[in-house]
């Protein structure tokens, strides 16, 4: 079973009435594109009705003793059906995949808006993976089954109804006959629709954990060889990948099966449309030639409902993303308070915050309280699990605690509203992220009005703009998944850059400086000195030369605050960061 | 005939050692008979099946002829019988050739993943040259691919076999005819691929713009926190909105080259069915054809577009199977990195670098014996990486210049692979945790009881991962311990390496990613669990921190490939200013 954090909740995926709902009311936006490629597509299949039509009519002419002028007339209007019928067909299949592309950008889109908009605490909740699945996997799927599948589904569906329009049109006792396979055809999908889903379900998890099986033994080979844990993963890939082999394989029978069922209904309409045509004819009530094009008619439609069947298995999982992205969309939008408030001044004030991640874990923050004047700078120092980095995030309104108050520039975080709290504070966390595209979109994303100008600027006050120039192509360097690679150092200072550009009155650094090693660890504290200057700062201090630098030490244990002062004055009172000051110089 | 029966089945057994295929044609034929038997049944199910589809419009025009324009209903009731037993034919044959043929595909895919996963996890590497995500993608795509030889080797048959039943029917009705509807419809469909491998080509362009939008949302939800903090979620959803809106526009323009092509395509196949018509009719006008001939010969030329369009399709199943099979067998026949020696490793490893020359290493010295740890401060990182790779065993002997690394007075490459590991454990930097439990993770090195495990974890300065989750121990690690902070990771895997307790431990930069008071705390325990180890365990731990060096017996200072400095943490830091730069901070 594959491994999942029990903290961690699924986004929610949608009813199947919802799902419709969501798709329609896209149909609906999307104006008269939708109807219009329905349209056209039916009548390039009702034109792919008169070439059997005339053959019937040619047999009868032929029968009857007609001339050569019967056949030449017949050709030319199979011809001119052709060449419109190649018309429709053509444009059909452009309007429909049109429609259906414009239908799934603004889905993807909204979905997108969605996730990105997500309130604070959702995001901590959430699996990271689950909304990777959403915005990845999930729009590939339902893209590739509206833009491969999505036309030839409704081409499909189209020849069926106009088929059978057709062959009533013929004898209305002909369109009955071929009728009789309908019952056929409902049995056979009643049969198999609803065994086959939870089958399709757990190909798609056994899959999964194929995968993860493999990529986490390939990924870390190193660790594999090192542990000599080669026969272990291989045998797990080897395990999951027959389990994923077995259900694959017990699909595809039932799939068969369900192949069979649509056989006898294609067997049991062809020999009814016969048997009536045969009673028909005899009694002069149609001609030879239209039972000739009722068969061929029906035979006709052989194609596509096999295709309809066949690819249902990637409807239906097109079906089931959708229901997942529309879930995405359902998720409730973050609100604005009614009466925002403009913070006064630069100021943070924490009053008796407390904060547990679990029912039975201890509290990771307990009753702090803590003022930080404007332009001030204050240095957390602590052990991992003291509550540093809880503070740093509740303070930026990313972690709203269980009790007590926060308020920016005097004003409580919950009247500041979202977008006036982004423009206000600013977090450069230890999750450094260097996002794919050129090294100026990535810090655009700060501010998305900055000129080139700006963005070297902001790379200049952190000392990053010489390594920047030396790259490739300067700030036209792809960086990022799949671009040039930054190291840690390089992705933390731009991190940096891009706050300077930001310009907020408050900055939370949280930043683990200690990957880019020593010498880049000491660039990158003259980097955030300047980057912060100005401006109230909040830093998790991770070397105590963070903290020496600092207006005040703040020494956090357990969730509480243990001490506080200028870093001289604690250093002289002989309190805990004394001995950790001795210790670490002592060290050094 | 499709559950049980079979035993023991192909695969069941991972271990099955097989020859390693030299080139694509060996794997390729390979593939084929270590599935002969599915994949003959495949064939000649599908070949019938193909048939019976063939045999369709046939029976529908005898039924006219035969029944429908005489009236003779003992006439009707033989057709009607024939159809029924083609109908129960064509079915079954449908239904177990593609059973056999999907098992033949599934088997071979699992056979490959497999061997691959195997090839790419050997304890003694491999040369193929193939970097970490393409290795990946050799070993999940290619692996799948590859396998899809099977069903075009099965369509092709197939595909042909329904070609020449058809060519016998029209032949059989009348010659000319039957050579006109021959050349006619591979000639349409000859024309028609030179359009569509250009409009392939520009689709495809244009759904690698639909791609990268797709890339673009993962890669924006990936930093969604970094986003949050920067406050930049808007101007990240503009962005996406750009992006999809391109490839919105991309994937419109691609369809309208798609929908111009399936136009021409379908218009052809009706101009063509016009053309068959008029000569048939003119035929059967002449009393050349029957009535039931006519429509045969019209359904066949109808039916003949199928299996020709197939065919080319199966050429297009062959090409992209060859491509992954290539790939496979780079990775199959890469020579091991290294060539390990069978010699055990003495029971004192005292490991010893003598003038070794390597990569970025010149003529470096270093000794660690039992009980003692060794500091390295390399201001290069290659140096590091050198070191690391002469000490784990994965050092190509052939590129190292000069000197040699020996454990135990044994020449490293002369050791026995597992040996050497079981003996020299080298943590290296960001190791990765694996998928499973907490547990599961720190036992991978030992199967000592629990109480080792928590006091590996104590050291490693750990306990918090423990003590902060509900199922403790049994606590879920996921996928690359994407549920645990980059300090609880890095301190995860150094318990990890301590619960091992190997003879002689290799720390590459074990604490970069935690604060300066845990750092103090790992340091202590670091050294008080090597020191409680009986015999007492050497330790070398390559770091810049001071909480680290200046626990260590003594430190070599690597710069530029060798070794500058040599002496204790506090004299190097007194006494040589270059040192005291690097590492205090």
């Amino acid at each position: 079973m594959s491994a999942t954090d029990e903290h961690a909740e699924l986004l929610p995926t949608a009813s199947a009435r919802r799902t419709w709902a969501v798709l329609g009311d896209g149909v609906r936006r999307s104006g008269w594109g939708t109807p219009l490629s329905l349209v056209v597509v039916l009548a390039g299949s009702a034109v792919g009705l008169v070439a059997p039509w005339t053959l019937g009519v040619m047999v009868d002419d032929i029968t009857d003793g007609a001339g050569l002028d019967a056949v030449l007339r017949a050709a030319v209007t199979i011809a001119a059906a052709a060449l419109a019928g190649g018309l429709f067909t053509g444009l059909g299949a452009w309007l429909v995949t049109r429609a259906g592309e414009r239908v799934l950008a603004r889905l993807r889109e909204r979905v997108m808006d969605r996730v990105l908009h997500m309130p604070a605490a959702q995001v901590e909740r959430v699996r990271i993976g689950d909304l990777l699945a959403r915005v990845g996997d999930d729009v590939a799927v339902v893209t590739t089954g509206i833009a491969r599948n999505g036309p030839d589904v409704v081409i499909a569906l189209a020849m069926v109804l106009s088929t059978a329009a057709g062959m009533t049109a013929l004898d209305w006792r002909l369109g009955l006959a071929g009728l009789c396979a309908l019952p056929v055809y409902v049995w056979a999908a009643r049969w198999y629709l609803p065994i086959s889903g939870p089958y399709y379900a757990r190909e798609r998890i056994a899959m999964g954990e194929r995968s993860h099986a493999m990529m986490g033994a390939l990924r870390g080979r190193s660790a594999v060889r090192a542990y000599r844990r080669e026969e272990e993963h291989e045998g797990r890939v080897s395990d999951r990948s027959l389990a994923a082999m077995d259900i694959t394989v017990s699909v595809f029978r039932l799939l068969t099966r369900f192949g069979s069922r649509l056989n006898a209904a294609e067997c049991v309409g062809l020999t009814m449309v016969l048997v009536t045509g045969f009673w028909l004819a005899r009694g002069d009530l149609v001609t030879v030639g239209a039972v000739t094009a009722a068969a061929l008619y029906f035979h006709r439609l052989f194609g596509p409902m096999m295709f309809l069947v066949m690819n249902f298995n990637e409807v239906q999982s097109a079906g089931a993303s959708l229901a997942r992205l529309a879930g995405v969309v359902d998720l409730p939008e973050v609100a604005e308070p009614e009466h925002a408030r403009e913070p006064q001044d630069g100021s943070v004030r924490v009053k008796g915050v407390g904060h547990r991640y679990g029912p039975d874990t201890p509290p990771a923050l307990d009753r702090v309280s803590l003022e930080i004047a404007p332009g001030e700078r204050v240095a957390l120092v602590g052990a991992s699990g003291a509550g540093k980095s809880t503070l740093a995030a509740v303070v930026t309104g990313l972690r709203v605690p269980d009790t007590g108050e926060v308020h920016l520039g005097g004003v409580p975080l919950a009247d500041l509203g979202e977008r006036l709290l982004r423009g206000h504070v600013y977090l450069v966390s230890q999750e450094t992220h260097v996002f794919a595209g050129t090294l100026l979109e990535d810090l655009r994303l700060a501010r998305p009005e900055a000129g080139a100008a700006e963005a070297e600027e902001a790379l200049e006050r952190v000392g990053a703009l010489a390594w920047v120039r030396a790259l490739p192509e300067g700030l036209d360097t792809v960086v990022g998944e799949g671009g040039h690679a930054l190291t840690a150092e390089q992705a933390q200072h731009l991190a940096l850059a891009r706050m300077v550009l930001a310009d907020p009155p408050v900055a939370v650094l949280d930043e683990a400086t200690a990957e880019a090693g020593s010498a880049g660890a000491r660039r990158l504290e003259r980097a955030s000195l300047a980057a912060t200057e100005g401006r109230t700062t909040l830093v998790v201090a991770h070397r105590l030369t963070q903290a020496q630098a600092a207006d005040r030490v703040v020494v956090m244990d357990r969730g509480r605050v243990v001490e506080q002062g200028p870093h001289e004055r604690l250093v002289a009172a002989g309190g805990r960061y004394a001995d950790l000051w001795r210790s670490w110089q002592g060290s050094a | 005939m499709f559950k049980g029966g079979r035993a023991p089945r192909p695969g069941r057994d991972g271990r099955v050692s097989t020859p390693v295929p030299p080139d694509v044609r060996a794997l390729s034929r390979r593939t084929l008979s270590r599935n002969r038997r599915d994949v003959a049944c495949a064939t000649v199910l599908h070949s019938l099946h193909q048939l019976a589809e063939a045999l369709v419009p046939v029976a529908i025009g005898v039924t006219i002829d035969q029944a429908v324009a005489t009236g003779d209903p003992g006439a009707l009731a033989l057709c009607v019988l024939g159809m029924v037993v083609l109908f129960t034919v064509l079915a079954l044959a449908y239904r177990t050739g593609a059973r056999f043929s999907v098992r033949a595909v599934e088997n071979e895919a699992h056979l490959l993943r497999v061997e691959a996963a195997r090839r790419a996890l050997d304890p003694r590497g491999e040369r193929s040259g193939l970097r970490a995500g393409e290795l990946l993608s050799v070993a999940t795509s290619d692996a799948e691919q590859a396998s899809l030889y099977v069903r075009a080797w099965v369509g092709l048959i197939a595909m042909g076999t329904a070609i020449t039943a058809t060519t016998v029917a029209l032949l059989a009705i009348d010659v000319p005819l039957g050579i006109g509807v021959l050349v006619g419809v591979p000639l349409m469909m000859f024309l028609l691929r030179f359009p569509a491998a250009r409009i392939t080509r520009r689709s495809e362009a244009k759904q690698a713009t639909a791609a990268g939008a797709t890339a673009l949302a993962t890669d924006l939800v990936g930093g969604l926190r970094v986003l949050m903090g920067m406050g930049a979620r808007t101007a990240a959803a503009d962005r996406y909105r750009r992006a999809s809106g391109q490839a919105l526009t991309a994937s419109v323009s691609a369809a309208a080259s798609n929908g111009v092509y399936r136009g021409m395509v379908s218009a052809a196949g009706v101009l063509f069915l016009a053309a068959v018509a008029a000569v048939a009719g003119w035929m059967a006008l002449r009393g050349r054809l029957s009535i039931g001939e006519l429509i045969t010969v019209v359904g066949l030329a109808q039916f003949l577009a199928e299996p020709v369009q197939g065919l080319g399709i199966v050429g297009q199943v062959f090409a992209t199977s060859r491509a992954s099979a290539r790939r496979l067998v780079r990775l199959l026949t890469a020579p091991a990195a290294v060539a390990p020696g069978g010699r055990p490793v003495h029971a004192e490893p005292v490991v010893a670098l003598e003038g070794v020359s390597y990569r970025t290493l010149r003529g470096v010295d270093l000794t660690l014996a039992p009980g003692e740890t060794v500091g390295v401060l390399a201001t290069d990182p290659r140096d590091a990486e050198a070191l690391l790779d002469l000490l784990s065993g994965r050092a190509v002997p052939e590129e190292v210049e000069a000197g040699r690394a020996a454990v135990g007075g044994v020449p490293v490459h002369e050791l026995d692979l597992a040996a050497l590991r079981t003996a020299v454990l080298v943590e290296e930097h960001g190791a990765t945790l694996f998928e499973g439990t907490l547990r599961t993770n720190l036992a991978t090195g030992t199967d000592r009881g629990e109480e080792h495990l928590h006091e590996a974890l104590r050291a490693a300065a750990a306990e918090d991962l423990v003590s902060g989750h509900s199922l403790g121990l049994d606590r879920p690690v996921a996928d690359r311990a994407a549920n645990l902070s980059g300090g609880q990771r890095q301190r995860a895997a150094l318990a990890r390496a301590l619960a091992a307790d190997p003879p002689v431990l290799v720390l590459h930069d074990p604490t970069t990613a935690v604060d300066a008071v845990t750092e103090e705390a790992i340091a202590r325990g670091l050294a008080r669990a090597r020191a409680d180890r009986a015999p007492a365990g050497a330790t070398l731990v390559v770091a810049s921190s001071p909480a680290l060096l200046a626990r260590a017996d003594r430190v070599v200072v690597l710069e530029e490939g060798r070794v500058r400095a040599l002496g204790t943490h506090t004299d190097l830091v007194r006494g040589d200013s270059g040192y005291a730069e690097a590492v205090l901070r």
